[in-house]
């Protein structure tokens, strides 16, 4: 049986698939015309209930639900049709689990899943139902009714669309969640199916409904507001026409005069600028700038020669050395007088010299190596110390002597 | 530079109006109830106060009225009703020109744009409204003596412009925008027609179903 229908589905399908083109044709076209069609092809249309005839020589129009299939499917503008027949969908509700009880008490269990599947398959596509009609409402909300041209269809739109929400609204008032929970009895499966899951689809619905109707009301003040308007102004227009001396009364000369007439003189005329303002001083030059550029070009006066440019030799100059390195200049001397290494600490305590250790000890060693390369070869730097005690690589300094290299 | 307070009172005191395209700022800084007080405060001293079209929260344009009405300040308000109530006319048909040649439901209003160069277009290739624009442009209010469509249409949009109805966002394109000023027009009309009973609604409505017919 199962296997029949999968078959005969698939088969409907493909003769969808197979004719697309026309059924589009007859979709966007609201009809189609039998010459466009192959006889066979027709014929076969016709049977599947894809296509029909309204009426004796008219046009082949598309069934119903193949339309809204496609409306659907397309996120179509123009489709407005909103199910609210929901006392029908609730009688099958209570028939079919009214049936479903039936067989589980007498243990006919396959028959109560049969009638199971099948009362799921109609509470979803009652939710489904639901949320689709608000969804067809916002998208109509949404693009303020743009499928239509002028504001009084609008407002016809926006009334319609109003009513339908009404209906939807009296639609769900019909569920009495009392009655269904009865209905359920103490079976889990029909409970959690009628009570629970509608239950939750249901309050949804309403308050998505609820905003629906305020944003609908919204909408149409708007319109409302900007009919009036044009009202308004052709009403004047002709108004004028009828009386072209009409002059309104003198409403300010009441005691209770009302706010809107209420204007107040203009008050400030434009500052002057304020040219001792440093922060100001930018724009103010920009405008001077701008000034000067309007007014009669001036004479050109050529501008005076530059004078001739010598170039001279530079005079010499001596570069004045600080007494620390006329310090190492002598100790360096004494080297050499000495013929000997000398202890740079027991210099610098022989001479009093005023620098501390360290910096002497530092100032010899840069002093040795800012020599010529010929007149380093003629020294040797002795360094005095000890290795460090724990890292090993590190050589503490303590003296230095120079010496003339061998 | 001014503070966005400052530079509200100053346009207060300018006796412009207030609006989300004119000056989206001070807009926004006036739609704050605390600031609007604030500058309620400080304009107090200058018996002023700031006054809007639709009140509370829906409030959308903002201008400077006085705060009390002494003798000087109704003969000031009593010149400024009769300014506005001789400029109604001829800004009436001037809107619904823009609407009929624009073929919108919708009037002008705060916000919305016009094509100044399609406008033109639409008015030369039309006869009737092409009358329509030299009757507009030759009232008083917008002073054209010319006889062509160009410089009439361009007469009328500058002093539209000047007197603060619409603004040029773009001096290098011929765009224009309403203000909020037109709203303001908008609620006077409706002021004057509900103090006056004129019935413009319904008369409107009367003859566009006998037109209908």
């Amino acid at each position: 049986m199962s296997g029949n229908l999968h078959q005969a589905g698939v088969r409907f399908l493909r003769q969808l698939g197979r004719h697309a083109e026309p059924i589009m044709d007859a979709y966007l076209a609201g009809s189609i015309s039998d010459e466009a069609l192959e006889p066979g092809v027709q014929e076969r249309l016709v049977k599947d209930g894809i296509l029909y005839r309204p009426e004796p020589g008219a046009d082949l129009h598309l069934r119903r639900t193949v339309r809204a299939l496609l409306e659907e499917a397309l996120k179509d503008d123009r489709n407005r049709q909103i199910d609210a027949n929901t006392g029908a969908t609730l009688a099958t509700f209570r028939t079919l689990a009214a049936h479903y009880t039936e067989a589980r008490h007498q243990g006919d269990f396959a028959a109560a899943d049969a009638y199971l599947s099948d009362l799921r398959e109609h509470v979803y596509s009652f939710c489904e139902g639901l949320g689709h009609g608000i969804r067809v409402l916002w998208s109509r909300i949404n693009n303020e009714f743009g499928y239509v041209g002028s504001l009084n269809a609008k407002i016809r739109e926006n009334e319609l669309a109003q009513t339908q929400v009404s209906e939807m609204l009296a639609g769900l008032e019909l569920i009495d969640f009392q009655d269904l929970a009865d209905t359920a009895g103490d079976l889990r499966e029909l409970r959690r199916l009628l009570v629970t899951s509608l239950q939750r689809s249901v309050s949804d619905a309403y308050l998505e409904l609820g905003v629906v109707q305020a944003r609908l009301l919204d909408l149409l003040g708007r319109f409302r507001k900007i009919q009036g308007r044009t009202r308004l102004l052709r009403g004047w227009s002709l108004h004028v026409e009828q009386q072209p001396d009409y002059q309104p009364g003198q409403h300010t000369a009441l005691p209770q005069m009302p706010q809107l007439l209420n204007l107040a003189e203009a008050l400030l005329a434009p500052a002057a600028v304020d040219i001792h303002d440093s922060v100001q001083e930018a724009e103010l030059l920009a405008l001077a700038a701008q000034v000067r550029a309007q007014r009669d070009e001036r004479a050109l006066v050529a501008l005076p020669e530059a004078g001739e440019t010598l170039l001279g030799e530079v005079e010499s100059f001596e570069v004045q050395a600080s007494p620390i390195q006329e310090a190492v200049q002598e100790y360096l001397c004494q080297v050499i007088e000495r013929g000997q290494p000398i202890s740079a600490l027991a210099w610098r305590a022989e001479q009093r010299l005023p620098w501390d250790e360290e910096t002497w000890l530092y100032q010899v060693i840069g002093g040795y190596e800012a020599l010529p390369d010929e007149q380093k070869d003629y020294f040797e730097l002795l360094p005095e110390g000890e290795d460090h005690p724990v890292f090993t690589g590190n050589f503490i300094v303590r003296d230095l002597a120079l010496c003339l290299s061998a | 530079m001014l503070s966005n307070k400052g530079q509200v009172i100053e346009r207060l005191l300018q006796g412009s109006f207030i609006c989300r395209t004119t000056d989206e700022e001070g807009w926004r800084f006036l739609k704050n109830p605390a600031n609007r007080e604030q500058v309620d405060d400080y304009l107090s001293t200058l018996n002023r106060l700031v006054a809007s079209v639709g009140s509370g929260a829906e409030a959308e344009v903002f201008y400077c009225a006085y705060r009390q009405l002494g003798e000087n300040e109704r003969k000031v308000v009593g010149q400024q009703f009769r300014d506005v109530c001789n400029a109604l006319t001829p800004l009436v048909e001037w809107l619904l020109l823009v609407q009929e040649a624009s073929a919108q439901d919708a009037p002008l209003t705060e916000g919305s744009p016009i094509r100044l160069n399609e406008l033109q277009g639409i008015v030369e290739d039309t006869p009737a409204f092409r009358e329509q624009l030299a009757r507009i442009s030759h009232y008083r209010l917008f002073g054209s003596t010319s006889a062509s469509v160009d410089a009439q249409i361009k007469q009328v949009f500058k002093k539209l412009c000047d007197m603060g109805y619409l603004i040029r966002p773009n001096p290098e394109k011929q765009i224009y925008i309403g203000t909020g000023k037109l709203d303001y027009l908008y609620e006077v009309i409706r002021f004057i027609d509900e103090a006056e009973g004129l019935a413009l609604e319904d008369r409107a409505e009367a003859a566009s179903q006998s037109s209908l017919l």
